[in-house]
């Protein structure tokens, strides 16, 4: 079974004994022992995947690694989050999705709005199964929980990932005053309720919303 | 998660630090009134809280006695409410102070939040803005901050700011290259300049905010300060 473990926050090393994960393609930074790198099509998901991902845009260069030793992985610097998975579905964009272990499955799901202003796409990757995936942030993500009583709501240039039964909706502060030219730059938040976990990152991508 | 594996903190309202940092990158402020932000960097909160952009509105009031650089005033919103509110900046460094009855002068680009017990002014220094009064304001850095007592040298990338020191000054320090031998060297670069020539200079009582790194930060438009004689950046009226 792979291993994960971070060395340092940035690299992502992966004791592997014969068996396969898939990263990110060109995340691999060194490796000791033998691997062997194969590119997979469309995430990985077959041709099913194939489709999907160049139907939503959501596209995904993924390779899978095979071996024994030990892989380390690393994307641009940015920290490097461990997520364990028992049966619950992550939900991450793909360009934060550094490695998952071969026994997770990955997909692709409706995001409505929240996608759109992210920049994203209407589409966000997700990933089901039992065992372990790293997210990558710009910056270490902090972890929040949603619970009934306690929604959160999230700039959705902060937002990373999420696990758990969540729903999410698009609030927006946007009234008269937005368009009088004092807008707040806060206009846009994703709102999170009911039981779950959301990644959130110390920095803002550059969102549509953002500026409003 | 697995503890085991060194799994991340999960954090909700109650175990979210109260104005306090959450990490370097991440500052969470324990919302109960009203706080003022730099646009865009609230990341996430809990409970209720509403954005109000300055201008004409219920916080007329609280904005005329804490603002007093209406013309950058469109860089900044009001949170006011109640809740956790996390606020980030490009994963820079963050950090908080606290202000007893002082001033500290700080680059425009660097501060990204201050409560209302302190009021924000333009510095007469371009591209500086100075908060006094009482209060916690929250700052960002490019790695972190290093205080130090002056008398004090700095170089001007790493400035951050400074609190209540009388005398930021620029000092150069080129005496190698006076002279016709210096003179070339300073033109051409032939033989080398250590790029170090020039200083901000403190003396004084107070303290000076470098950062651990000579990246500068965004400059945020500290706004233009009125065109009279003698107002630094303020060019005079062509025909006095």
């Amino acid at each position: 079974m792979a291993l994960f473990r971070l060395q340092g926050s940035r690299v992502l090393a992966v004791d592997l004994s014969g068996d396969a994960v898939k990263a990110k393609n060109g995340a691999m930074v060194a490796y000791d022992g033998k691997m062997t790198f194969k590119r997979l099509t469309g995430g990985g998901d077959g041709l099913r995947g194939i489709v999907t991902r160049r139907i939503t845009g959501e596209s995904m260069t993924v390779m899978e690694v095979r071996g024994h030793g030990v892989c380390w992985f690393a994307d641009r610097a940015s920290e490097v989050n461990l997520v364990r998975l028992t049966g619950e579905k992550l939900y991450v964009e793909a360009s934060n999705l550094l490695c998952t272990e071969a026994t997770l499955r990955t997909g692709t799901t409706f995001t409505g709005l929240r996608g759109a202003s992210e920049g994203h796409g209407l589409f966000t990757t997700t990933v089901e199964g039992t065992g372990q995936a790293a997210l990558v942030s710009d910056g270490p993500a902090v972890v929040l929980r949603v619970s009934p009583q306690f929604p959160l709501q999230v700039d959705p240039g902060a937002y990373v990932a999420h696990t758990g039964n969540l729903r999410q909706h698009f609030q927006s502060g946007v009234n008269w005053r937005t368009f009088a030219g004092e807008a707040s730059g806060e206009a846009f938040q994703i709102r999170f309720e009911g039981d779950g976990l959301v990644y959130v990152q110390p920095s803002e991508r550059t969102t549509v919303g953002g500026q409003v | 998660m697995s503890a085991a594996m060194g799994g991340p903190v999960v954090l909700d309202p109650y175990t979210l630090p109260s104005d306090d940092n959450v990490n370097p990158y991440a500052f969470s402020v324990d919302l109960n009134g009203e706080w003022f932000l730099q646009r865009g960097k609230m990341v996430a909160y809990y409970g209720r809280i509403d954005f109000h952009g300055l201008g004409h509105g219920p916080l007329d009031r609280l904005i005329s006695v804490n603002f007093h650089s209406p013309l950058h005033a469109a860089d900044w919103v009001v949170a006011q409410g109640q809740g956790k509110m996390l606020l980030a900046d490009r994963a820079f460094d963050i950090n908080s102070y606290d202000l007893a009855d002082g001033n500290l002068t700080i680059r425009s680009g660097n501060l990204l939040a201050f409560q209302p017990g302190l009021s924000l002014k333009q510095s007469i220094i371009p591209g500086f803005l100075t908060l006094i009064g009482t209060g916690k304001f929250v700052a960002a850095s490019n790695g972190a901050v290093v205080f130090v007592e002056p008398p004090v040298r700095v170089d001007p990338q790493a400035l951050v700011g400074w609190a209540d020191c009388p005398s930021p000054c620029h000092h150069y320090d080129h005496a190698y290259l006076r002279g016709v031998l210096g003179g070339v060297r300073m033109l051409t670069g032939l033989g080398g300049v250590s790029g170090e020539e020039h200083q901000f200079e403190f003396v004084g009582a107070g303290q000076v905010l470098l950062q651990s790194s000579e990246r500068l930060m965004d400059d945020i438009d500290t706004g233009v300060v009125p065109r009279q004689p003698g107002v630094p950046a303020g060019q005079p009226h062509s025909g006095l």
